[in-house]
């Protein structure tokens, strides 16, 4: 009698994981590993990789968290695309076979784990907060609801990695800043109360920088949350281009009424 | 100078190359200085002895004898060269990211790009001046 996850409907079929295996401390060449799995109703990926994990193959490795789609720690190719393996739906992929690798263009920790130090320091390289002069501001940044519209679709981003690993640039030059840093980038230089454009300038006009994006999309096509990085990065070419004849000046919103609770809190 | 200056001028360079590049081809065929505008015109059917064509050698060198078309090749040149040789440069150092090889690969394609520069121009400027070279 075939174990069946419990929580989930009835078995509808059996598809096969090739799985991508590979332990860097191992001196072994990367190899693929196949087990059937059987599907119930409303099983994703991610179930299908645990259930691997709980009764046929204690050994592989894989990261997750939420199973939600809110970590973005699940991020893996599957199928040749790289997804969320808990928002991927086994039966929605309509295949007999599952061919599972763990996300391009990164070191391997093991198996479908990616190692994302890459990720994380190009990012903190742009910025990523809001630059001001002030140092312990005492109360709120005004901004209008139209004023954070301009960034909205970028704060979206939950750092799963998928965009670089899609991304043709990144698999040739190791020193881009790759297209989440680049959409971070913009989502803070197009907020109102950012007043860090010239702190991030040498970076992003750099010879890795804004300029080497091929504008193949693929980043945009990948992203589980629909933030459109190939977006941010041709804004900000427009800014950047701009910035050659007329000095690009911010205009950081002002601080508003200064709020007793917050300096207490401080 | 800054990468968006550079390539704001690897940009309007492909725009100029573009609209030159049409003239150019435009000269060779329908605005060329020849009555029927065929490619090659043979002396006989039979006889493969070049006479006359848009490509005839002679043709295309009265061309160049006016300063107005010759400043367009230079311009043309020039723009190639520029567009040429720094996607090259971008393109490599995709390929060969750090600091040291970049240096390298910069130097190099200024140099090689500077030598192919050089010798257009001359060719140019000797088409301009002796009617050939």
């Amino acid at each position: 009698m075939e174990l069946v996850l419990k929580g989930f409907g009835e078995v509808v079929k059996t598809v096969t994981f090739r799985v991508r295996r590979y332990d860097p401390e191992k001196k072994e060449m990367p190899k693929y590993m196949e087990y059937k799995v059987p599907v119930q109703k409303g099983m994703t990926v991610l179930d299908g990789i645990l259930y691997i994990k709980e009764h046929l193959d204690p050994s592989l490795a894989a990261r997750y968290s939420c199973r939600m789609g809110i970590c973005g720690s699940c991020a893996m190719i599957i199928n040749g695309k790289e997804r969320l393996a808990c928002q991927t739906q086994i039966l929605e992929l309509n295949k007999d076979l599952i061919k599972v690798d763990p996300l391009g263009n990164y070191d391997t920790v093991k198996d479908l784990v990616p190692d994302l130090s890459k990720l994380f320091k190009n990012h903190e390289s742009v910025k990523p907060y809001i630059v001001r002069e002030e140092t312990e501001p005492y109360g709120e940044y005004l901004q209008l609801p139209e004023e954070r519209e301009k960034y909205a679709l970028f704060t979206e981003c939950i750092m799963c990695g998928a965009c670089l690993s899609a991304c043709p640039t990144m698999a040739t030059d190791d020193l881009y800043l790759g297209p989440q840093a680049l959409a971070q980038a913009y989502r803070y230089i197009a907020d109102s109360r950012d007043a860090g454009f010239n702190e991030r300038l040498n970076l992003l006009d750099s010879k890795h920088g804004v300029w080497r994006c091929h504008f193949a999309g693929a980043c945009s096509e990948v992203c589980p949350k629909g933030v459109d990085p190939a977006l941010a990065i041709q804004l900000l070419r427009g800014v950047l281009s701009k910035n050659i004849f007329i000095k690009y000046k911010q205009n950081p919103a002002k601080l508003g009424p200064e709020r007793a609770s917050i300096k207490e809190v401080l | 100078m800054r990468e968006s200056k550079i390539m704001l001028l690897q940009y309007l360079t492909g725009l100029f190359i573009l609209v030159l590049g049409t003239f150019h081809m435009l000269l060779l065929s329908v605005l060329a200085p020849t009555s029927n505008k065929v490619l090659y015109q043979y002396s006989s059917p039979t006889n493969h002895t070049l006479i006359g064509g848009t490509l005839y050698y002679s043709t295309v060198t009265a061309i160049y004898h006016t300063l107005l078309w010759g400043s367009i090749f230079e311009l043309l040149l020039t723009f190639l060269v520029f567009h040429i040789f720094n996607g090259f440069r971008i393109i490599l150092s995709e390929q060969f990211p750090g600091a040291k090889a970049e240096k390298i690969i910069t130097y190099s394609m200024l140099i090689i790009g500077l030598i192919i520069f050089i010798w257009g121009s001359r060719t140019i400027v000797l088409m301009l001046l002796q009617g050939g070279i």
